[in-house]
């Protein structure tokens, strides 16, 4: 059952247009996420869900009523912030208490229901401690409290866990699901964390410059991403520049562009009917490609492209090698499984080939921008550099 | 050299090394403390012995005598004393009620709104004080400005007889005043965190419940401090109600003044009518930070 339906939801802030055209529906008893690097309209959307915000055009709905033009204290909808925005001048019991009083329920009414909601979030024992006084995960276990105590149709977490630390931010990312277990009402989550996003929704929107890019299943849009952007931002990928040469029932044969006058070809399904001379770009998770400096043997729905190792980086779960295959870097996972392949550690500068299967290369109708924007996505700054120190080093000894 | 020998040896040089840092804090404080007794101590210590002597026309009899005690507490200037209160109260209670949206305007301002306004705030001291209130006699007096433009827009038929009353101290009270309650305002909601407002709607309060229940609780200290910035200096307040009001209502800052310039002189009254005014605003003040200490404590033990 639908609980919260977006339709057309528009806002501008001095002409700068945060939301543009958003359509949505999110369901009942969901935990939806939507997930965008900061300024793309999370935010804002969210704040528009609350009615702190007031949007431009269109229209929000929750269950059948339209609530776009009701302020804040009338809507079924209560809000984690950002920084928990405790009340620094009340208990922790107090605090929770605070929109029982608002609406003046019996004290006994308001004392049963404090009790039970700080139970929920094992706070109990610190119900006269004031906001000051607690860490970072218990300031966040009343924030839950007091947004839960209302009763709220739906609950809206801003950025909950970015001022945790990471393991805390773990613990208490299982403890929101736990939480959303047990009361079994709609969370709309924001975050900029892919991680947190995937782990946590049943479903999340993927936002850029305001729209809404993709939204689905966090699987879905990890395997099938419908443009550059969600393939990017969620996730690591390779990115190829292809151009169709010949197109089959069940799959096309692809020409990739390695850059200098090279070429290499390989083939893919398609979820899309290509056309022959189109250019777009071939989405290749790194986890999906095998590497071996042994040929593997040839066979009809494997692509085995041929490379040189540049850069090897231990990860501990899995190793990511770069490997050039022309101007291209391939990124490639691999896990320390012994018994698939041949054991002795590749090296440097080594030759290696690559391969995967047909329906791991992922068709996207876009064609890839030269460079991609680095604001965007930094996945390769940082362990490029690490990995050449450790490359340095490896090499004195 | 046993253990607890050595242990009672190293306490002793600790307690010499504490006598040692004392003595410095002593002669690094020497100077303020020299200036506070100059011009603190010493001065209080004479109005207090005048307070004790016989008057006479000119000076005083250096005879003791609690007779202007026996005066005071006969109640010869409570009328003084009263109508100085209500006009202490009413002055904080109308800076307050003014103060507050105009400080919270300021805070709420853009940052470069902020600083414009504050300025806005601050100029009139670049001006003489007893200027300003001139030119207030000058702008409310019978025929003047004020009273012109009102009788020339038809607003009122015979002018408003404002100076020399009760309203002419109030209104330049609140005029004086005013940028000593609004800057401690200012800069306590200044920093208050506008998320708590969204926080209290989130919750189910309006604008106004929001407003009383976390703007105004968290502003206190700023109500505390611009509070005691008004009332305690027009509680003595004396050139106001000199150049504004009239003799029927004397205010107590203009009795200590005649007791001291009109002759016979009666210093020992004057400086007895200062030092009542003196305990009962240190008494009040005392009343206010135990409250506010007691306030902190019980905070800092509940968050054991």
């Amino acid at each position: 059952m639908e609980d919260i339906r977006i339709e057309h939801l528009t806002k501008s802030f001095d002409g700068f247009i945060a939301v543009n055209d958003v359509n949505l529906t999110i369901h009942e008893g969901e935990l939806f996420s939507f997930l965008g690097p900061s300024g793309c309209g999370k935010t804002t959307l969210l704040r528009m869900i609350a009615g702190f915000e007031t949007p431009l055009t269109g229209k929000i709905l929750l269950g059948n009523q339209d609530i776009t033009q009701l302020p804040p204290y009338k809507r079924q909808v209560n809000t984690i912030f950002q920084n928990y925005s405790l009340f620094p001048h009340m208990t922790v019991y107090e605090n929770v208490a605070f929109a029982l009083k608002i609406k003046k329920l019996p004290q006994s009414e308001i004392d049963q229901r404090v009790k039970e909601m700080l139970q929920l979030v094992q706070m109990e024992d610190q119900a006269n401690k004031y906001p000051g006084t607690l860490s970072g995960g218990q300031k966040q276990r009343v924030a839950i409290a007091r947004a839960l105590i209302n009763k709220p149709r739906v609950l809206l977490l801003d950025e909950p866990l970015a001022a945790l630390d990471l393991k805390l931010r773990q613990h208490m990312l299982i403890e929101l699901m736990n939480i959303h277990d047990a009361v079994g009402i709609t969370f709309i989550y924001v975050t900029h964390d892919q991680g947190e996003a995937i782990s946590i929704s049943d479903r999340l929107a993927v936002m850029n410059h305001g729209n809404i890019i993709q939204s689905g299943p966090a699987d879905d849009i990890y395997e099938r991403p419908d443009s550059i952007f969600s393939a990017y931002f969620i996730g690591e990928t390779n990115l190829l520049p292809a151009e169709v040469v010949s197109l089959e029932d069940d799959y096309v044969g692809l020409k990739c562009d390695a850059g200098n006058g090279e070429s290499f070809e390989i083939d893919s399904t398609y979820h899309f009917k290509p056309e022959i001379g189109q250019k777009l770009t071939v989405s290749l998770r790194p986890e999906k490609i095998a590497i071996s400096r042994r040929k593997p043997r040839e066979q009809e729905d494997i692509n085995i492209v041929r490379g040189v190792i540049e850069d090897i980086l231990y990860l501990g779960t899995h190793t990511q090698y770069i490997v050039k295959v022309g101007n291209l870097n391939f990124r490639v996972f691999s896990q320390h499984k012994r018994v698939y392949f041949d054991d002795a550690a590749l090296d440097w500068e080594e030759p290696v080939w690559l391969f995967w299967h047909d329906t791991d290369s992922w068709l996207i109708d876009e064609v890839a921008p030269a460079e991609l924007d680095a604001g965007d996505v930094n996945v390769f700054d940082v362990p490029i550099q690490m990995s050449r120190n450790l490359k340095r080093q490896s090499h004195q000894e | 050299m046993n253990r607890s020998q050595a242990i009672a040896s190293s306490s002793v040089l600790e307690q010499r090394q504490i006598k040692a840092r004392n003595w410095q804090s002593w002669l690094l404080s020497a100077p303020s403390l020299f200036w506070l007794i100059l011009f603190f101590a010493v001065p209080y210590l004479i109005v207090i012995l005048y307070s004790v002597l016989t008057p006479d026309i000119y000076e005083v009899k250096f005879a003791f005598s609690l007779g202007s005690y026996r005066e005071i507490f006969r109640g010869t200037y409570w009328i003084p004393f009263f109508l100085s209160f209500r006009l202490a109260l009413l002055t904080t209670l109308i800076c307050l009620l003014v103060g507050y949206p105009v400080a919270y305007l300021i805070a709420r301002s853009s940052e470069k709104w902020k600083n414009i306004l504050v300025v806005l705030i601050i100029i009139p001291f670049w001006t003489n004080f007893i200027i300003r209130i001139f030119s207030w006699r000058i702008f409310l007096s019978t025929n003047g400005v004020m009273n012109e433009v009102l009788l020339a827009l038809g607003l009122i038929s015979s002018p408003l007889e404002i100076i020399r009353t009760d309203w002419a101290v109030i209104i330049v009270m609140v005029y004086v005043y005013l940028p000593y309650m609004i800057l401690p305002l200012y800069s306590v909601i200044e920093k208050l965190d506008f998320s708590l407002l969204d926080a209290a709607m989130d919750l189910g309060a309006n604008e106004r419940k929001a407003f009383f229940k976390v703007t105004l609780p968290l502003s206190r200290e700023g109500i505390f401090a611009g509070s005691i910035l008004v009332f305690i200096p027009a509680l003595g307040t004396y050139i106001i109600p000199q150049l504004m009001g009239n003799q029927n209502s004397l205010y107590i800052g203009q009795i200590i003044t005649y007791k001291i310039k009109n002759i016979p002189r009666n210093w020992p009254i004057a400086s007895a009518l200062s030092l009542v005014m003196l305990i009962i605003i240190a008494a009040v003040l005392l009343i206010l930070y135990a409250f506010y200490r007691h306030r902190q404590i019980r905070k800092m033990d509940e968050a054991k």
